[in-house]
């Protein structure tokens, strides 16, 4: 075909026109927004979470969203390269968390991004035992430690998964000082990873989920697979905002019984060390605030309607909006608190 | 009679939908099952768990067989786990008998898919608690007797050994991922590097360099040959399919599907090691294991049986424990937990109606696998009858897309397929193996992973012995195909001595 002037001049005006409802006004989403997720798992919760936000904005703001489970590296990268808008990122606490413990490819998130407005809580995070595990409580576990036993506990380092075996270690420290060199951690990888240390008798604790091993729950006493909750990290405010027929067999009472106070991991003398693994948004540190504004206008508006609230309950998820600035400034008190037990944990005593 | 009820409309159009796509995906190098079920995962919701799952399980079965065909034709493996059907559906191909490879690969892929399916209807509360038993040290070990396969498929033992250690010291480039119980931090990464070498070089860009950019590359070195023309498919009497092919290759397509169906029920073990322990079992035992890698129908057989019979195994783990046995069952969860229904132990037996639903759905999906496939091959055959000058184009941009799209667009898998094409065109000159070396580079970080656990947990190398009988099967199984190799490979030098 030859191109002449006049066919140049027509396929530029038709590519101005076409491309007009991708630069409306700025504080306008893309048409097309990629949400990347730290987490390579579509089966996770960070996957359902994101993809109950997902399918909310979308139908509010008229834009087409795709979740992408990328992993928190890649994630992280897709968002720092992109400032328009595009891509935005769907995380939880590890977020910081990866960078407290020094993972390798996990930026601090309040230093070269926007933390965004918060979205919901999981809070499924808990500790099990084997059936037959002579410890019955957390006093048991760190008084077991007290005495010298080696306490083996199944984690993936650097993230949700260790911030409750650090805590654990900080509780037996606190309970009798260099005690905790025997809580000491088996380095796993996925749940399925943790469970089937604990079948293989390579872990007396394992890090798992309320979802993930309420069943292993069920099983009777002489099944090798056979779990009990000892554990639940998340505060008794959040899971009182839990359905109270809860998961499974475990009802919401039944879960309170895990959690603090009435299964204490002491943080100081006076305050028990708690967890909700809180999801919420991350932004590119240089897209247009407006664009920002407008997803928090949207969640805003989508929280007053009630029911995104409906669909993560019954999906075990405690809606937890809060807009960016609060979210951000929440989030950077757990950061920091965190961060100091980890601290306080590398010093000898 | 229950299952009638799922024979809606609906869930039979989901079924042959989600398989024909299913096909389209694997057959196209770059593209798997795995990807197909991502693309579509976000549909499930809308559709409900039994449809949603009909439309997911016909993508899993179709995304697996559909590989096999561009491994038969072009000796590019459409999905990591039909690496092997390369080895000896090209030659086959080449030949000029590419219908009857094909024919073969298909049916195998139904009966590898049958026998798996009823291992899991039948025993999969049975088969998740022997899969209980294998721990890191038995994981190895099996990653192990996968190895030796390297072995065997050298030219030059020496050489080919060499090969897939390198394959498995490429492999391990990047960060040690805390995702796999690792630490998370970095090895074998150049320093500078490091941004685009954290994740290390992904398989299928490695894979489809090496088996698809290097073979564009040679042609462009040796000149554009002819295509073949319609009259090459149209094959003589000698090679046209009999169902007397499958004579004596009964235990085969029975031993693969088993080991297939075995491997799926081991979570973490990987569908890739799954054709590679088939078609290492189906080399070591038999009569002339010399014309393996050459157009042997008993390499297609094992290969694609063992794949299939994955799809079923790897639901075994997924359904009765709530663990997924590969990738692609790893994302089926996702179709649970968007419809807020936890799999574990007890799954099976709280959600009767689910179960059944996703067997008839298997079945159907193997079934329509069969009669898509089948009956397409006259068409896909001609492939190979496409002009060079037009083929080779489109494959590159395939590859190029299939490598972008793997880890939803990373442009660094672009360049990683670039330079493993470079590498597969120059292998040979440097008379490196290749064979050998993707092997090593597919289980590399499952080995890896398995043998530092293992130590870890256990504190000594003498676990590996001493841990269960099965360890001591599975060195009993390695020793015999490395002697095998061995005795191989000398029978190869005298017959070459002889010769010369």
């Amino acid at each position: 075909m030859k191109l002449t002037r006049r066919t140049i001049l027509a396929a530029a005006c038709s590519a101005a026109v076409l491309a007009q409802p991708m630069a409306a006004a700025a504080q306008d989403l893309p048409r097309n927004v990629r949400l990347v997720i730290g987490s390579n798992s579509t089966g996770g919760d960070t996957y359902q979470a994101a993809a109950i936000v997902a399918e909310a904005l979308s139908e509010r703001l008229g834009v087409n969203i795709k979740v992408d489970a990328v992993g928190p590296s890649e994630a992280f990268k897709a968002v720092g390269r992109d400032k328009r808008g595009t891509t935005i990122m769907l995380h939880h606490d590890q977020s910081y968390l990866a960078n407290l413990y020094g993972v390798p490819g996990n930026p601090d998130p309040f230093e070269g991004y926007v933390v965004g407005p918060s979205l919901t809580i999981n809070p499924g995070n808990a500790y099990l035992v084997p059936k037959n595990s002579p410890y019955q409580t957390m006093d048991d576990v760190l008084n077991a430690a007290a005495e010298g036993t080696r306490v083996r506990v199944a984690i993936q380092p650097g993230g949700v998964s260790e911030i409750g075996y650090t805590a654990l270690r900080n509780a037996a420290r606190m309970n009798a000082a260099g005690s905790e060199e025997n809580i000491v951690p088996v380095n796993t990888g996925s749940q399925s990873d943790k469970n089937q240390a604990m079948f293989d008798g390579l872990a007396d604790i394992i890090n798992g989920s309320i979802q993930a091993n309420e069943q292993f729950a069920q099983l009777p006493d002489d099944d090798q697979k056979a779990m009990r909750f000892l554990w639940i990290t998340a505060t008794p405010e959040v899971l009182q905002q839990g359905p109270e027929a809860g998961v499974g067999n475990l009802t919401r009472a039944d879960m309170l019984q895990y959690a603090a106070p009435q299964t204490s991991v002491k943080l100081t003398e006076t305050e028990d060390f708690t967890f909700d693994k809180r999801f919420f948004l991350i932004y590119n540190k240089d897209m247009d605030p407006a664009q920002m504004q407008t997803v928090d206008d949207a969640l805003a508006a989508i929280y007053q309607k009630g029911d995104i609230q409906k669909r993560m309950l019954e999906a075990f998820f405690i809606p937890a909006y809060l807009p960016m600035t609060e979210s951000a400034e929440l989030l950077k008190g757990k950061r920091d608190a965190y961060g100091a037990i980890i601290e306080a944990l590398k010093a000898p005593q | 009679m229950d299952f009638l009820q799922f024979l809606t409309p609906m869930y039979l159009f989901l079924i042959f939908s989600g398989t024909l796509v299913g096909i389209i995906f694997g057959a196209i190098p770059g593209m798997t099952a795995t990807m197909a079920v991502a693309v579509c995962l976000p549909l499930t919701y809308s559709l409900g768990l039994d449809n949603g799952l009909a439309l997911l399980l016909g993508l899993y079965v179709g995304g697996i067989s559909g590989g096999l065909v561009p491994a038969i034709l072009l000796g590019i493996p459409g999905t990591p786990s039909s690496i092997t059907t390369c080895f000896d559906g090209y030659p086959m191909a080449q030949r000029g008998e590419g219908e009857k490879a094909l024919r073969i690969g298909i049916i195998s892929s139904l009966v590898g898919g049958l026998i798996s399916l009823a291992a899991l209807f039948l025993f999969a509360p049975a088969l998740a608690e022997f899969a209980i038993k294998f721990s890191y040290v038995e994981k190895f070990l099996i990653i192990l007797f996968a190895l030796t396969v390297m072995a065997a498929l050298s030219d030059n033992m020496l050489l080919g050994i060499f090969s897939g250690f390198l394959g498995i010291f490429v492999s391990l480039i990047g960060v040690y991922d805390v995702t796999e119980g690792g630490n998370g931090q970095y090895r074998l990464i150049p320093p500078g590097t490091e941004y685009w070498l954290e994740g290390g070089f992904s398989l299928l860009p490695v894979l489809i360099g090496l088996f698809g950019l290097a073979t564009i590359l040679e042609g462009a070195e040796a000149g554009m040959p002819k295509g073949q023309s319609l009259k090459d498919i149209k094959v003589g009497e000698h090679s046209r399919f009999r169902w007397s092919v499958f004579k004596g290759q009964v235990v085969n397509l029975v031993r693969s599907s088993s080991i297939g169906t075995f491997v799926g029920i081991l979570p973490g073990v990987g569908g890739s090691a799954a054709s590679i322990l088939s078609y290492t079992a189906a080399k070591t035992a038999s009569k002339d294991p010399d014309s393996f890698g050459k157009g042997n129908p008993a390499g297609i057989i094992a290969s694609e049986s063992g794949n299939n019979g994955l799809t079923g195994g790897a639901l075994v783990p997924l359904l009765s424990l709530g663990i997924p046995g590969d990738s692609t069952t790893a994302l089926l969860i996702g179709a649970f937990t968007l419809q807020g229904i936890q799999v574990g132990p007890l799954f099976i037996g709280n959600n009767p109606g689910t179960w059944d639903s996703m067997i008839v759905a298997m079945l159907l999906a193997n079934l329509v696998m069969f009669g898509l496939m089948y009956f397409a091959i006259r068409w896909l055959a001609m492939v190979v009858a496409v002009p060079k000058h037009i083929l080779f184009p489109v494959i590159l941009m395939m590859c190029v897309i299939g490598a972008y799209t793997i880890n939803y667009g990373i442009m660094f898998d672009v360049w990683t397929l670039l330079i493993f094409g470079i590498v597969g065109w120059l292998a040979p000159k440097l008379k490196l193996e290749i064979a050998p070396f993707i092997i090593g580079f597919i289980l590399g970080p499952a080995a890896e992973i398995y043998f530092v656990k293992s130590l870890e947990s256990f504190g000594t190398l003498s676990i590996f012995f001493t841990k269960s009988w099965i360890a001591l099967l599975l060195w009993a199984l390695i020793i015999g195909s490395v002697v095998g190799s061995a005795m191989l490979a000398r029978r190869k030098a005298q017959g070459q001595g002889a010769a010369a």
